[in-house]
């Protein structure tokens, strides 16, 4: 698992990604953790598969019992499906998670972790003097979705927005925007269902103050690939399946 | 190998349940079969007189198996949640070992201890009462094969007392049949039942 630092400030953005030892048909994913004195959060913290490295990644950074908080942008497998096992990790923690979710996503096991539900207009998550705020970013692609957006760090991450289907080993940040164009396309028209939930978010985005736009998969776009992201999914039609 | 034991434990649990299904439907025919009987010995009259208290003896019989049934049923419900137990917690247990195996070195790789030792707890606690469960239920199991076998004396007695009931005969020997029947069908489901428990009672 490779570990890159997005953010270095009194706190730290780490970013999880490229595991080698990941089977090969499951989609490569990208956590990220929000790591403060004395507690972690974890965003997330990736499919089933991904658990045992993603936790001895994690042990690098914190200890096990500071991890007090996870965060699910949506229900899928491979953002999620390890909630049972960090259930059984974890004594104390909580999970951010879209409140429409919550009956779902207790299949995956959650009964010591407490599950606070976010209500749809988003909410904030405070590690100790880090106020995140949880901004909504529904049907991009799931009906329930949120992103995560740091005003001092000026990291959004973005998770299914901004995804690239990337070959194995393909480096943390995005170098040639419009090569990089090429690897998104299908997944932005084929994943995401709606053109207005597309303007809706891209509107309240153009309003942050974004160094870093951090996705769930692929890379990360820094300074002027931000805008340029931004503009390129303004101009491209989705929900390209009916 | 751990994982496959517990793949096997749903199974044998699952079919456990279908088994015990099967036993009450057997039960509920018995009852009906005894209700019949009654009927058909009230009809015979002094013909049939030593047939009326079998069949209430069968209506008995029927409904001590349909309760210990109720229960047994409740215990593998119980049972099917903890093997749904084991095997999160098997599972948590070893994602735990293999993360502590690729932790080595880093910088709180001992804070992973606690989990680790909990989780190896829980499995264990897990096994005792999966063990301890498994061992009830083959005591009940035992227990309804009282019934059954009670049932098939009971169907042989039915019979002698069949042939004193002149044109009743044939409608008497035939619920005679039916008793004998439904006791030897529980007896072989539960007898399935006791075999596919003894297969998964495991060894820590
Ligand atoms: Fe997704
Ligand atoms: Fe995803």
């Amino acid at each position: 698992m490779k570990m890159t630092k997005i953010y270095e400030g009194s706190y730290q953005w780490i970013m999880y990604g490229r595991d080698e030892n990941k089977p090969n048909n499951i989609i490569d994913t990208n956590q990220y953790i929000v790591r403060t004195a004395n507690r972690c959060l974890l965003i997330d913290p990736g499919g089933i598969e991904l658990f045992a490295p993603m936790l001895a990644a994690v042990l690098h950074h914190a200890p096990v019992e500071q991890i007090t908080d996870l965060f699910a942008s949506h229900q899928d497998p491979d953002i999620i499906s390890s909630l049972g096992l960090w259930d059984q990790a974890l004594p104390n923690a909580k999970l951010h998670a879209p409140a429409i979710w919550e009956g779902f996503l207790r299949h995956f096991g959650c009964d010591s972790i407490e599950y606070v539900a976010i209500p749809d207009n988003g909410g904030v998550i405070r590690l100790e003097n880090v106020e995140l705020k949880i901004i909504p970013a529904h049907y991009l692609h799931s009906s329930g979705n949120f992103h995560i957006y740091d005003p001092n760090a000026k990291i959004l991450f973005s998770g299914d927005v901004g995804a690239a289907l990337e070959t194995p080993g393909a480096p943390m940040y995005v170098d040639n925007f419009d090569a990089h164009v090429e690897k998104m396309r299908y997944f932005h028209q084929r994943w995401m269902p709606s053109n207005q939930a597309k303007r809706n978010w891209i509107e309240r985005v153009r309003e942050l103050d974004i160094d870093v736009l951090a996705p769930q998969h692929g890379r990360v776009f820094k300074g002027d690939d931000v805008r340029r992201f931004l503009d390129w999914f303004e101009g491209l039609q989705v929900g390209t399946a009916v | 190998m751990r994982k496959n034991q517990t793949n096997s434990q749903f199974v044998a649990v699952a079919s456990i349940a279908a088994e015990l299904s099967a036993v009450m439907d057997v039960a509920k025919e018995i009852s009906l079969a005894a209700a019949n009987a009654k009927a058909i010995a009230f009809r015979a009259g002094e013909k049939a007189k030593g047939f009326q208290p079998i069949t209430d003896f069968i209506n008995e019989l029927a409904k001590d198996t349909i309760e210990l049934v109720n229960e047994i049923n409740q215990h593998a419900m119980q049972l099917y949640q903890l093997t749904v137990d084991e095997y999160r917690m098997t599972e948590a247990h070893n994602k735990f070992e293999l993360a502590a195996k690729y932790a080595k070195g880093a910088q709180y790789e001992q804070s992973l201890n606690a989990p680790r030792l909990k989780a190896q707890q829980n499995m264990q606690d897990c096994l005792r009462q999966f063990n301890a469960h498994i061992a009830q239920l083959l005591d009940q199991l035992g227990e309804v094969m009282h019934p059954a076998r009670a049932a098939r004396v009971i169907a042989a007695n039915s019979r002698i007392e069949a042939s004193q009931a002149g044109e009743y005969l044939q409608s008497l020997q035939a619920v005679a049949e039916s008793v004998d029947n439904a006791a030897q069908v529980i007896h072989d489901n539960v007898q399935r039942c006791r075999s596919a428990l003894s297969f998964i009672t495991i060894t820590e």
